[in-house]
């Protein structure tokens, strides 16, 4: 026999490879038959079923989403018509810009300042159905609503009271399960929407839909963002001068295709009009407190003076009274005098 | 939906209405290049604004349609615009430009 391999080479001595098999399970150890063995727990800790396989896109969406909406308290609504890539990219590019001149001057003002906002405010295309299914259980299920009877509460392996020898019906727990309450289990979806109520932000989620996100309300990275993607009165584009980046056609096209429907602020629903209030309250929230003091200044004048004012007519009053008194009684001493 | 021959697109809405819906999905209907090959007036109303939600159209040969979406859905819009834009495109065939 002719090897093809042996060719040039000495042949190889071949050798005897011997396998052993376990070909027994080992007998359980006394602590075993002593001591029931604790469950296992059969999906990771942190990963409890939800309704779709975590693995899938949707699933991921839904959980960054519902995220994503716990974390911000700003957030505004656009929709978007057909941008091409290239337009995307430049708007981001000026949105980036304008942000960071806020930054920049904030640092200027205040080299302490915590208000940095710029790279943390992004703005992203969403999958709309899958944010309406999000925002409804961010707003509508609340997970300590739901009694934890001994039924519906999650098991887990280091529970020292299911170390026993009898059978766990939830030994491989379905998603139907009472006992998980994450955002992403079937719980949740079914109570948000079985609640009836209404935030506000129906009507917007239809279409192709693109959220810019705050991670804090300040009215000035608004006001930079709104200049750039929804130019009106009130905050006007950056000038051809000061700008000339924002003027190329591809930004020019790509604003123009952006359409400010709404926005959610603090979990309320706002619309374009009070967006902008939002974002022309100038000097942010210390601005906003300043004018409250005076507000507050302004009704405390008026408190005092109408709990004064009755005070004051009830003096008034008992003064005149007075008064009235002591002549009547000199007149009475008069007469007397002149009687006696 | 038949874009080609539209010159004017006015729409008026309240983002906050159902009909908006309507006028939001005839803006995403249309292509990325149609500010270039015609006028597209867009103005959304506030959310207090009550009134008819109202798409305007123009065509090349002058046509105008005034729809108003509080009865019609997206599906009958796309009817209406594709009915005169065969019409046109017919025409175009026939004058063989």
């Amino acid at each position: 026999m002719v090897h093809v391999l042996s060719r040039g080479f000495p042949a190889r001595p071949s050798i005897q490879r011997e396998y052993f098999e376990l070909t027994t399970i080992p007998a359980p150890s006394d602590s075993h038959i002593s001591h029931p063995v604790s469950p296992v727990l059969r999906y990771p800790a942190n990963q409890p079923p939800s309704h779709k396989p975590p693995q899938f896109r949707k699933s991921q969406l839904h959980r960054q989403y519902t995220s994503l909406l716990r974390s911000t308290p700003l957030l505004l609504i656009f929709q978007h018509n057909n941008l091409k890539s290239n337009e995307w990219m430049s708007i981001r590019r000026e949105l980036s810009a304008a942000l960071t001149t806020v930054d920049q001057a904030a640092l200027a003002t205040d080299p302490t300042t915590a208000a940095l906002h710029a790279n943390n405010i992004k703005l992203q295309i969403v999958q709309t159905g899958i944010l309406a299914a999000a925002l409804r259980v961010v707003e509508f299920f609340d997970p300590s609503s739901i009694p934890q009877t001994t039924e519906n509460k999650v098991r887990t392996a280091t529970d020292p009271a299911i170390n026993t020898s009898r059978s766990l019906p939830d030994a491989r727990p379905l998603p139907d399960s009472p006992a998980f309450t994450h955002a992403l289990s079937r719980t949740a979806h079914r109570l948000a929407r079985a609640s009836g109520r209404t935030h506000g932000l129906e009507p917007l989620l239809s279409g192709p839909l693109a959220l810019l996100t705050f991670p804090a309300v300040s009215p000035a990275h608004l006001a930079a963002a709104l200049s750039i993607l929804a130019p009106s009165p009130a905050f006007p584009a950056p000038r051809r001068k000061a700008n000339p980046a924002y003027h190329e056609p591809a930004v020019q096209q790509g604003v123009q295709k952006l359409m400010l429907l709404g926005a959610r602020v603090e979990g309320q629903a706002f619309d374009g009009e009070e967006v902008r209030w939002v974002g022309g309250i100038e000097g942010g929230i210390g601005g906003l407190r300043v004018r409250l003091v005076h507000m507050l200044q302004g009704v405390g004048g008026g408190v005092t003076n109408v709990l004064e004012g009755a005070g004051r007519s009830l003096y008034f009053a008992v003064e005149g009274r007075r008064g009235m008194l002591e002549e009547e009684e000199k007149k009475e001493k008069g007469g007397e005098e002149k009687v006696g | 939906m038949i874009t080609r021959f539209l010159t004017d697109v006015t729409v008026r809405f309240n983002p906050f209405t159902a009909p908006a819906k309507t006028a939001r999905t005839f803006l995403a209907h249309l292509p990325p290049n149609a500010r270039s090959n015609m006028k597209i007036n867009t103005a959304l109303l506030p959310r207090t604004a009550t009134g008819p939600t109202k798409l305007f159209l123009k065509f090349k040969d002058g046509k105008e349609m005034d729809l108003d979406l509080d009865k019609l859905k997206i599906k009958d819009v796309m009817v209406e615009v594709d009915r005169h834009a065969r019409l046109l495109s017919r025409q175009e065939e026939l004058s063989g430009s």
